[in-house]
């Protein structure tokens, strides 16, 4: 037996082999030789029980993974996801560029939330360097964070409804994540990766034209996002497929490292913005909003309610917000002398963390990216089998792992 | 800087640290070998003047001259983050103990630090490769992957100008590995 499953079968032309015998054994031949125990026990099948394929390129699967489902009938009896299809080594290529470069390869990590994805690695090497950055610049990266934030959830409930086979909220959802990604062009010139973070602040003040926008968003962006939930929180369809469905219990929860709202849709208040403040989180007044149910409708919910929270966030800021210079004064070439730093924000979908070593040189020697994404996809294992196959969508739609932070 | 937390870190593992509690910014840091990181994170984990019930991140990292692991804690009980390595694993064939039975979710974690390392976990019942495909047979973030010498055998060779910058194909490996002076 082997584990290649690529090319053409090479008995396709041997006329001696039938066709039958060339199925039978591609069948043996997907099922890789167990190396360990978890994939023995896995890979070994009962009676009646089949596997089955879904992905790499399945519209439900929020990028390009594979899962394989050992199925039972229509029920869901193990899950083995095979990750590795958008894998660029990205911890590699920033080890073998400079620490301002490196910022641009962990911008695509996350590509629905990518502000997040610059904002640790940034925090992370103004450790190493012990830079202090402006106070201007601190509150810009929070207005920008709680946008992109925010343009994320949003477009996380249109998905949510498509994967349980809603096609008009995506739709809807798109027009705040439209009118939020526009703002965020007119400061940063993109708008999917926007690359604004700089070590030492932020590439650029902002605009009049992102103020503009901004101000007419924020003055019905509230009544807007309440119509586009108003559209599903109250759907029989969705409620009734969501609620009860995929039960992450507290203490669970805990152990699989859970971070963000998935962890507090279980009970637990745990927001880093709280738990450990950076930036001028401490300034700023806003409530973790938590809920006790721990299922996929309660993960659904609680990110409405942090959208509520953020644009209170973004009221204060505007309110607040410093004159000031936008960066620190800092070399072209930065050479942090040696030590380790390790950051972390809390993002959409829970906490991005970085662990830079620096070995004294313009290069990190070592750089770590933690994306909550690859942590949460291991949930859909543990919380999918006894539900049936179409649920498995329910669920994994309701953790929002964006695969290009799975794979790094 | 917890200052209380070093003392509490110091008066409980005081023989066990292999160097003095390191403190900087936000994060407090401690060493021990690998035969005892079962011990240590369970105590972090379960005393309740300790209580570092969150498991924020563990990576795997090649200092040139040997691997670690390491692990970043969040604990109520403290402001800072709490780094806790694990250090002095062989670089020819790296063992460390597991940490899924006290954090379920560090086992792709450590999936990741096999695939990217080659360290071998006790007790996680599942390393194997997660990224990469299985006949793969190098582990790319070693000190000793170098990119050059894995693009010159793409088509690609020479065309990125970022690789061009690296050491040439045909430099020893053993001599050019980086070698961290802080690791």
């Amino acid at each position: 037996m082997t584990t290649q499953t690529h090319g053409p079968h090479p008995s396709l032309d041997d006329p001696s082999i039938s066709v039958e015998d060339v199925v039978r054994e591609s069948i043996v031949d997907a099922v890789p030789v167990a190396r360990t125990e978890r994939e023995a026990e896995f890979y070994t099948l009962r009676d009646g029980e089949l596997l089955l394929n879904m992905g790499p390129q399945h519209p439900s699967t929020h990028g390009v993974l594979r899962i394989v489902l050992k199925l039972d009938g229509e029920r869901v009896v193990d899950i083995d996801p095979v990750l590795g299809y958008l894998h660029r080594g990205v911890e590699k290529l920033c080890e073998n560029a400079d620490w301002h470069q490196a910022i641009c390869y962990t911008d695509p990590l996350e590509y629905v939330a990518s502000l997040f994805c610059e904002w640790a690695p940034v925090v992370a090497f103004e450790k190493l360097a012990d830079v202090t950055v402006p106070r201007r610049a601190e509150y810009i990266r929070v207005l920008t964070g709680e946008l992109n934030r925010i343009s994320s959830h949003a477009l996380y409930m249109g998905w949510f409804a498509l994967d349980l086979g809603g096609l008009t909220p995506i739709l809807w959802s798109f027009i705040e994540r439209d009118e939020i990604v526009e703002m965020l062009a007119a400061i940063t010139g993109q708008k999917l990766l926007f690359n604004y973070f700089r070590i030492g602040g932020v590439n650029g003040d902002i605009s009049h034209e992102f103020m503009s926008r901004l101000g007419d968003w924020m003055s019905r962006a509230g009544a807007q996002i309440e119509a586009n939930q108003g559209l599903l929180n109250e759907n029989e369809i969705l409620v009734r497929r969501a609620r009860g469905m995929g039960v992450l219990d507290r203490e669970t929860a805990l152990r699989m490292a859970v971070t963000g709202p998935n962890i507090r849709a279980s009970g637990v208040p745990f927001d880093i913005r709280r738990a450990h403040p950076y930036s001028v989180y401490p300034e700023l007044e806003f409530d973790v909003p938590t809920r006790q149910e721990g299922d996929s409708l309660a993960r659904y919910l609680l990110r409405g309610d942090e959208i509520k929270q953020s644009l209170r966030i973004i009221d204060q800021v505007l309110h607040e917000m410093p004159d000031g210079p936008v960066m620190a004064t800092l070399p072209r070439l930065i050479r942090p002398r040696p030590g380790r730093a390790w950051a972390a924000v809390e993002g959409p979908r829970g906490m991005y963390g970085t662990y830079a070593i620096s070995d004294g040189t313009d290069q990190p020697f070592r750089m770590r990216i933690h994306d909550p994404s690859f942590v949460h996809l291991q949930l859909v294992s543990l919380l999918t089998p006894g539900n049936l196959i179409a649920d498995t969508m329910a669920i994994m739609a309701s953790l929002d792992p964006v695969m290009g932070g799975v794979d790094k | 800087m917890d200052r209380a937390l070093r003392s509490r870190l110091e008066r409980r593992f005081g023989e066990r640290l292999l160097s003095p509690v390191v403190q900087r910014h936000d994060e407090t840091e401690i060493r021990v070998a690998a035969a005892d990181v079962v011990d240590t994170v369970r105590a972090l984990h379960d005393e309740p003047d300790l209580h570092f019930i969150l498991l924020a991140d563990l990576a795997g990292v090649d200092t040139g001259t040997h691997m670690q692991v390491v692990y970043h804690l969040w604990s109520e009980r403290t402001a800072d983050w709490l780094r806790v390595v694990a250090d002095g694993l062989d670089r020819e064939a790296p063992r460390c103990p597991s940490v899924t039975f006290l954090w379920k979710g560090a086992e792709w974690m450590e999936r990741e630090a096999y695939d990217m390392f080659g360290i071998v976990f006790e007790g996680n019942r599942d390393v194997r490769r997660i990224y990469l495909p299985a006949a793969y047979t190098s582990f790319p973030l070693r000190k000793d992957f170098h990119l050059a010498d894995d693009a010159s055998r793409s088509p690609g060779m020479g065309v990125r100008p970022m690789e061009e910058t690296l050491p040439p194909r045909d430099a020893t490996p053993a001599t050019n590995i980086r070698r961290a002076q802080a690791g």
